[in-house]
């Protein structure tokens, strides 16, 4: 195998190997990239046993031929590289070290047998779609704050993506939560998707794609089955197991009676929570919002700081209905109006019960925030 | 300890009274075809488990926790009787409310047995031994049943003193016996020091309370941590810990012996769910949540194991803690080899009086 590739276009597709490869170094062959030329094309390849990131990058190919070598030392070499700079791989099989040369820079690395080098399948995928970049981008931004990590929740750990029937025929629905928030952001369904199975997408390749994202490519192409998702991104496609189990019947928690509304901008409300809230280092301390008519005083009380408080009056806020009190952890607050572009509608029912959280201008996302007892 | 008997004001009247083979002595007591006879108070089928074992069955060799098929290889005229729990508690509350007429420092260990702290109610009473002997008394005469009394300085030489007589006896540990009833005892026959404990203490040649006395706070620190200070104070008959009436639950839990060994979750699960209802249930009734959830299994050959798992704020709801124990349970399925005992608890009590502020309340999520 032997090829000369640009620096800058090989670092970054080391970037998005390296990041999936594994860095625990269980099974040494999981920490290396499988560097392939085949029909002078050149391809990078990295798993988890979860996940497989391939990517096709140009380079021009003198040899064919395949070998393993440790992504993370590759890409920590070639970001030293000097800008501008070709790197020249050269590896004579079998045994033999892996040559890097760039400039007067050269390198040999060891290698693992590329036989002992996992394939990760996707197998057949039935379902195929495409989906805009930034319709996936608003469907993951908008809900992954709320992936559980609680491993004995592991069927939390992950994006809900299914096909629901909405108030105007089918949508398609990520869904995320930890028990404490949920949320729920909906699109048209894509063409294609119209029979998906409901899949559970593990937390961990949703942050791998959503980097892939923001790299210029306009669509997607998603494949999946029961078992399996893909996600084509330009050159890169990333395979992805998917979470064996079941997503809880989440509808029954989003409540459907809730009739005091409360309006805000999300600004002024996010600024006060945080500054509220610094008050207290200890996260789980809820800031407790106390509503009368088109106003809301938020407070925060720490035992060992002292107290905080910040009102927000009919300029801000907008209520209407029965004077309440009610706490929310900040993070949690603050996780949802980070979501939310200029107004804040909360529907709320009483002070221990599931509240309502809607972004005015967006009815495409709807969030479901616990209280905290204040 | 010097100090202690010189300043007679301070050396404490403790009363521990244990009901005679309990469940079995009321069963015998209700229906006259059992007296005289091997009666096994439990379940005779496979997996059952003896509750209680008259003392005709004991002498047999049949103790109560053994299983039901050994029980009646050693006795098989053992007549077996399933268990009348509601029986018991309406009795146990009649003995509690003998005690109720001496002190109210009484701390139940269990339906059959309890300390009592009787130091300031001497003024009116000859001795201890007196109330002691009055109990008893009393618990012959109202519930046809007998007790026996161990009379002592602390909760330990207490109940080493009501199994010195047993059955229907009572005997007396003074400050001056206390030392030296300990030196000839066997660690294992030391209540607080259980079989690992005592195995561990063998291997490092400590055999009896003497042997244990001649070990420093220091030595056995380095050996036993934190129970060190316990074991130094017993070798020497001294402890101190109060009779405590309200003492605080520390957990709740639920187990179940399985009929027969299982393999399979969906096994698992149905014998869960009635556990989860029964933890959840015993919470709700005591008004205590729980912040750590415990699962155990036994397996076939009796090794066990557990996993266990902690929250910021008492479980929420049944369907939080059915969530958290199938959690943690399923990872022990499908396992080596057959499981014949599961069980579920809830620790880390909260009693729920004043929730703390910063509880954070739970979606009602469906179980998977």
């Amino acid at each position: 195998m032997k090829l000369k590739a640009d620096r800058a276009t090989l670092l970054k597709a080391l970037a998005h190997i390296q990041s999936v490869a594994e860095k625990r170094n269980t099974i040494p062959i999981l920490a290396n990239v499988l560097i392939n030329v085949a029909d002078g094309r050149l391809t990078l390849t990295a798993t988890d046993m979860e996940i497989a990131v391939v990517e096709e990058i140009g380079a021009e190919t003198a040899r064919n031929g395949a070998v393993t070598a440790p992504a993370a030392v590759l890409h920590e070499i070639v970001r030293k590289l000097p800008d501008g700079v070709a790197v020249e791989l050269d590896h004579a099989g079998g045994d033999a070290p892996l040559a890097l040369r760039a400039g007067r820079y050269t390198t040999s690395l060891n290698v693992l047998d590329v036989d002992d080098f996992p394939s990760m399948t996707a197998g057949s995928l039935p379902n195929h779609f495409t989906v805009p970049a930034s319709v996936l981008r608003g469907l993951i931004d908008r809900t992954r704050f709320a992936i559980s990590t609680e491993e004995t929740r592991y069927y939390l750990n992950g994006i809900y993506l299914h096909v629901a029937p909405g108030e105007a025929g089918p949508m398609l629905r990520a869904v995320a939560t930890d028990g404490h928030r949920l949320a729920r952001v909906e699109t048209e369904v894509p063409s294609g998707a119209e029979e998906m199975p409901g899949v559970i997408v593990p937390r961990k390749t949703i942050a791998e794609l959503r980097k892939l994202l923001d790299e210029g490519a306009e669509d997607v192409v998603v494949g999946l089955s029961d078992t399996r998702i893909q996600f084509s991104v330009g050159p890169v496609t990333l395979t992805s197991k998917l979470i064996d189990g079941t997503f809880p019947e989440y509808d029954r928690v989003i409540p459907r009676g809730n009739d005091r509304v409360l309006r805000v901008g999300k600004k002024d409300f996010s600024d006060a929570v945080a500054r509220v809230a610094a008050i207290s280092q200890e996260r789980s301390r809820p800031v407790k919002l106390s509503i009368g008519h088109n106003l809301l005083t938020l407070s925060a009380v720490s035992p060992d700081q002292g107290t905080a408080k910040e009102e927000l009056d009919e300029n801000h806020v907008t209520y209407d209905a029965e004077p309440m009190e009610i706490g929310f952890q900040a993070r949690y607050l603050n996780d949802i109006t980070d979501q939310i572009d200029r107004d804040v509608e909360f529907l709320f029912s009483d002070s221990s019960a599931p509240t309502i959280v809607r972004d005015v201008a967006s009815p495409s996302a709807l969030y479901v925030l616990m209280p905290m007892r204040v | 300890m010097a100090r202690q008997e010189e300043d007679k004001s301070v050396i404490r009247r403790i009363i521990h009274v244990d009901m005679d083979a309990f469940y079995a002595s009321v069963e015998q007591r209700d229906d006259p075809a059992l007296r005289g006879r091997p009666v096994a108070v439990g379940g005779s089928r496979q997996r059952g488990v003896v509750a209680a074992a008259s003392y005709e069955a004991r002498q047999y060799g049949v103790r109560s926790a053994m299983p039901s098929v050994t029980a009646r290889r050693k006795c098989p005229d053992l007549v077996f009787v399933p268990p009348r729990f509601d029986v018991y508690r309406a009795v146990s509350a009649g003995i509690h409310a003998i005690f109720a007429r001496y002190t109210a420092l009484i701390q139940p260990l269990s339906l059959d047995e309890a300390y009592l702290d009787v130091t300031v109610s001497l003024a009116a009473h000859a001795s201890a031994t007196a109330i002691a002997q009055d109990i008893r008394a009393a618990i012959r005469a109202e519930t046809g049943l007998t007790a026996s009394a161990g009379v002592s300085y602390n909760k330990f030489l207490a109940k080493l003193a009501s199994d010195y007589r047993k059955p229907d006896g009572l005997y007396v540990i003074t400050p001056r016996m206390g030392p030296r009833f300990v030196e000839s005892l066997p660690v294992e026959r030391f209540h607080g020091i259980g079989p690992a404990t005592a195995a561990r203490m063998h291997a490092l040649g400590i055999r009896t309370g003497l042997d244990l006395r001649g070990w420093d706070m220091e030595r056995l620190s380095r050996h036993f941590g934190r129970a060190a200070a316990f074991y130094h104070g017993i070798a020497r008959g001294l402890d101190d810990r109060p009779v405590e009436p309200d003492r605080k639950r520390k957990s709740i839990g639920a187990e179940r012996t399985l009929e027969q060994d299982i393999h399979h979750w969906e096994q698992a699960l149905a014998v869960l769910e009635p556990l989860v209802d029964r933890v959840w249930e015993a919470s709700g009734k005591r008004g205590l949540g729980g912040r750590t959830v415990t699962v155990k299994v036994r397996y076939a050959d009796f090794r066990h194991t557990g996993r266990a798992r902690s929250l910021a704020a008492p479980l929420a709801s049944r369907a939080a803690l059915h969530e958290m124990a199938m959690g943690l349970m399923r990872p022990f399925f499908p396992p080596e080899m057959g499981v014949r005992l599961l069980g579920v608890t809830l620790s880390n009590l909260d009693d729920g009086g004043t929730p703390a502020a910063g509880t954070q309340f739970a979606l009602a999520l469906d179980p998977p």
